[in-house]
Formats: structure tokens, sequence, C-alpha cells
């Protein structure tokens, strides 16, 4: 028996949550005050990293299409990919900092895959506007994690990052399965929840 | 270009024509269900409204009969629901599509069966069969296997020592790109089987309903265990190449072999008739003990010789050792596993699946072969200390290709049908 939706999608909220903020207090405080502790360097990449192990069971699990199963796979590999990336790079496994880029790759690729599996329109439904909102918002959030590869030491950038995750976070906590968006639910939505 | 770059924004921002996603939430006869007696109606219940098409539900025999008539909406558009006649004794194929008040069209295939077992979905009437594409992507599976398990097998059973820095990276990118491959592969040959059941068209494929084939058949159960089983051992190789800790290769070694059994328990040597516990574990410990011997050859071939000189006297002894014990593993299970799928000898030049077989005992006898030069000539000399054989790398990696060309027989093999198996004989009554 599937849980519903809304759940899986709390669930992972609450690590986007967990990981803007961690991003965040480092952009306030700064890298070198952030590294003092040696595991705090490593939180925020091995919360990406389970991130995107624990999307294997939603991949697998809810198969009601094609597109939806790709979409979250997708999901799983990039953030996989950017967390272990980021894990290598503060391990001294990897050095160059180009192993960064993985991290805007993530957020692209993600916001492409949300856009094109969600088929509504915005209005559609909570969950549709939600989609479509999340996908703009990864697309246009990878300027950050972007930008901060090639300026490093630039607070904007870094603290972009983290408020995009914790936008992020908002939006999927917004999430119901069935709900209106300003007052608007499709009559073909299916019934609303509660 | 910019065009391009322009329709792709104008794409992703005005999806609306395409329309609501429908989702099939419940179905009577339920998929693969059996039923004692002949439904009335096959009936399908969505999350939203759809609209009905005139085929929207066509109920099939496995001689791919309709016996369905047309289909009609109730419940607010939300339920779809075509009458059938009284059915006989058999498996039921049903096939549905439905459009969404907005346009969206989704399909589905699911099974039944009247007084008999329902077919999985992926043996739905009008699926085509294995392609020469799953062919191929059953055997990139078998190798990212055999890298995965077979050079987890060898760095832990051959190899225990540190490995020079070079050859330690080589290990890892070889052992990672087994473990992305079984999870990339093994999703690729899930959408194909899908693809092939659903007999859908690409653009209608993308919103196909998986959850029959993916909760209602062995294969899909496989699929789900393999992949969970392989993004976890991902994830622990990685972790142990993070923090350089090999002790952790050993739960990724025993779950990617124990994850393996996947193939085997979703296989025919798992559902065919005259299957059992023991044909499946035969299967397993063939498919186990193949990969260990080919991707520890490649291992030797392509890690060992070209980056670790110091190690390759030993590395050959040892993995000589292990091979012959891999070897009678895989011929007793094989040779098992060949009288029970053919049950008469004669089927070996008579049926598709022995011509498979006997080009697999080819390539398997030129691999003994070989083997056998390296395990009787080579490994005495290295033993008694004689330098290394210049040509030894050349005819480890010609192994590792035989080895390699095996393992797309195998594949090839694994798809094809066993012929089938003689009825059993009625007992004869004795007259007195």
């Amino acid at each position: 028996m599937e849980p519903p939706a809304q759940f899986v999608h709390w669930m992972f909220a609450t690590g986007f949550l967990l990981l803007g903020l961690c991003l965040l207090a480092k952009a306030f405080v700064g890298e070198e005050v952030w590294n003092r502790r040696a595991w705090r360097a490593y939180l925020w990449p091995s919360l990406l990293f389970a991130m995107g192990v624990l999307m294997w069971p939603v991949m697998v699990f809810f198969t009601n299409s094609t597109i939806h199963m790709l979409a979250h796979g997708s999901w799983a590999q990039v953030m996989m990919l950017a967390g272990a990336a980021e894990l290598g790079l503060v391990r001294g496994k990897l050095h160059s900092p180009y192993w960064r880029l993985t991290m805007p790759l993530a957020l692209s690729v993600s916001g492409t895959a949300l856009l094109i599996h969600e088929q509504n329109g915005w209005l559609f439904a909570r969950s549709a506007f939600l989609h479509h909102a999340l996908g703009w918002t990864a697309l246009v959030g990878a300027i950050f994690p972007l930008a901060a590869v090639f300026r490093p030491r630039s607070p904007v950038w870094s603290s972009g990052l983290a408020l995009v995750l914790v936008v992020v976070a908002v939006m999927l906590y917004s999430d119901r399965d069935v709900a209106p968006i300003f007052g608007h639910l499709s009559p073909v939505a299916g019934e609303q929840h509660r | 270009m910019r065009k391009l770059a322009s329709c792709a924004l104008v794409a992703l921002a005005f999806p609306a024509a395409a329309g609501a996603h429908a989702t099939l939430v419940r179905t009577s006869p339920g998929f693969a269900e059996r039923l004692a007696h002949s439904p009335r109606v096959v009936r399908l219940q969505f999350d939203q409204s759809v609209k009905v098409l005139p085929k929207a539900i066509t109920v099939f025999t496995a001689k791919g009969k309709v016996v369905s008539g047309s289909a009609r909406a109730s419940d607010a558009q939300r339920t779809i629901e075509a009458p059938v006649r009284r059915l006989g004794r058999g498996a039921y194929t049903v096939r549905w599509t439905a459009v969404s008040a907005d346009g969206h069209v989704i399909s589905g295939v699911f099974t039944f069966g009247v007084r008999h077992r329902a077919p999985p979905a992926t043996e739905a009437y009008g699926s085509g069969g294995p392609t020469t594409s799953e062919h191929l992507v059953r055997w990139l599976y078998f190798l990212a296997l055999a890298l995965l398990a077979g050079g987890l097998g060898f760095r832990l059973l051959v190899l225990h020592g540190p490995l020079p820095p070079a050859a330690e990276r080589r290990f890892y990118r070889l052992v990672g790109l087994g473990a992305v491959g079984a999870i990339e592969v093994g999703i690729l040959a899930f959408l194909l089987r899908a693809e092939d059941a659903l007999q859908l068209p690409f653009g209608k494929f993308l919103y196909g309903d998986l959850s029959p084939i993916a909760g209602g058949t062995r294969f899909g159960t496989a699929f789900v265990a393999m992949t969970l089983g392989f993004a976890l051992v991902s994830a622990i190789l990685f972790l142990a190449w993070l923090t350089d800790r090999p002790l952790l290769l050993w739960p990724a070694f025993v779950l990617a072999l124990g994850f393996a059994s996947g193939l085997s328990l979703s296989g025919h040597d798992a559902a065919d008739r005259g299957s059992s516990w023991l044909s499946e574990l035969a299967d397993w410990t063939h498919l186990a003990a193949a990969s260990l011997w080919v991707g520890g050859l490649v291992m030797l071939a392509f890690v060992v010789w070209p980056l670790a000189p110091d190690l390759r006297r030993r590395a050959f002894l040892r993995f000589s050792r292990l091979a012959t014990g891999l070897i009678v593993l895989i011929l007793s299970a094989g040779v098992y596993l060949s009288v029970l799928r053919l049950p008469r000898l004669s089927d070996l030049w008579t049926a598709g699946y022995g011509h498979v077989l006997l080009v697999k005992l080819g390539l398997v006898s030129l691999a003994l072969l070989w083997g056998a030069a390296h395990h009787f000539l080579v490994r005495p000399a290295l033993e008694r200390g004689a330098p290394l054989f210049a040509r030894l790398p050349r005819s480890l990696a010609g192994e590792s290709a035989v080895g390699i060309a095996i393992l797309l027989a195998a594949a090839v093999l694994v798809d094809s049908k066993p012929p089938p198996q003689p009825a059993a004989t009625p007992p004869v009554a004795v007259q007195r």
C-alpha cells in the first residue's frame, strides 16, 4: 500500500529545509568558521546524498506512469551525484572545483524533470501549480551554485542557493494531493482532500 | 539555436495543452486475478474524470478474440466499464485507453483468468516477446553484474592488501561503472518489457500505467528489489572509496551477489513448469560464478597487469585457483539446468533454445581450453619462479573477450523460450 504522495513530499521538504538551513548558516558565518568542526563540513553533502538514496524507493513504488518513474529516477541520481561530489571534495578525494558544477546540474535536471512530468496547467490544482513553480525555481535557482563555482567566496551566490532550497521546502510543505490553488480547482481534478 | 531554446522555454511554460493525468485507482477484475466465474463487466475506476472512447476497454482471449462490448462511463465519468460475454475457462487480456477531460491520453494493460492462472502482464495477448534490443540490454546487464560482483570478488578474494593508487582508482571506476550500469540498464530493461506489454507508441507510452507490471509480475518485483538493492550497493561502494575502508566492500559484495538472485527468481528457472527452489539456486550459482569469473578476468587484464606490476604473479596464481572452483560450479549448475530445460537430447538441434545453447556450449568449450592452457601451462611455470610471459596480458584479454561473448549467448538464451516439457503420462488402469 503506497502512502499518499503528499506525505512523501513533506518528508523530502524536511530534508530540503535542513539542507537550506545548513547552507544559510554556512553562508552567514563563512566557510572557515563553519568548517572548524570537521563533521559540519560533511553535514549537508551527506544529507543530500542520503536524500538521493531515499528517492529510489519513491521511484520504484510510484509507477502510475513512465514519465513519473523516470522523473523520480533522475532526481535520485542527480542528488546522489551532487552529494557525492561535494563529499569527495570535502574529504580531499576529488580536487577540481569544477566538481561543484554537479549542483547546478542537479538543479537544472530536477527543474526540467518537474516541468516535463507535470502535464496539467498552472491552475489545474495546487500540486500542478507547485510542480510548475518548483520547476522554474530550480531552473532559475541553478544560477546561484553555477556562479558560486566561479566566485566561491561571494556570500550572495552561496546564500542564494540556500534560500532556493528553503523556498523549495516551503513549496513541498504546501503540497496536497488534490487541493485548490487561489480558490481554483479543476472540476476534473478529483475529490478534494482536507 | 535561439529558436530552439525559445520553443523549449515556451513548451515548458505552457504545457496546458496536455491534459489531466488521471490515474487508475481500481479495476475489476483485479490485476492477474483468478476468478471462479465469468465476470459480467470489466470496470476501471480513475481518480479523475475521463472521456470514453468506443474501444476504451477491449478484452481479448488468449488467441486474440475480442469478447467485450462498447464501454460506457458512470460515477461522474470517473468509472468506465464494458460488458463481456460469458467467458469460458482461460486467460484474458484487458487493454484500456481513456482520454482525460482536457485531451491527454492514458493507457494500460492487465490480465485475469477464469478458473485459470492469469499470465503476467508482460505475457499479455499482443506482446511481441523479447527483441534484439532486449537481448543487448540483458547482455549489458550481465556485463554490469560481472564488473560489479566479479570486480568486488576479485578485490576481496584475490587481492586482499592495498593496491597502488592508480590501480585502486581504476578498480573503483570499473566497479562503480558496474553498479551504475546495473541500475541504468535495469531501468531500461524494465521499460522495454513494459513497452512490449503495453504495445504503445513512445508518446503514449510515457503516460502508460506501469503498476500492473511493476507490482503484478515476478519481473516487476525483481526490478523493484534489484533497483533498490543496487542503489544501496552504489552508496556503500561510494562510502568505501570515500573513507578508504575496503572492509565496506564486503557488504557491497554480499548484497550485489544477493540481489543478482532477482534474475534467477524471475526467469525460466523460477516461473516455468518443472521449476523448484533447486533450479532457482542452480541458476543463481551459475550466474554468480560466471560473474565472478568474467569480472575477475577483466580486473586481472585491465587493472592488475597494466597498473600493479608487483602484484601480477600473486594475483594470477590466486585467481587461477579461484577460477578452478568457479568453473566447477558453472559447469555443474549449467549441466543440471540444461537437462531440466531440454528433456530430449534432440531438442539441442531441433529447438531454437537448443541452437542458442549449442552456440553457448561452443564458446564455453573455447573458454575452457583457454583457461586450461593458463592453468596447466602458465601456472606451473609461474609457481616455479619463471619470468612472466610477454604475451600473457593479451591472452588474458582474449579470455575475457570470450567470457563476454558467452554472456551475450547467455542473454539470448535467457530471453528464449525453452521447448515445452512433455505432459505427464496418466496412469494406465490395470485390467484383471
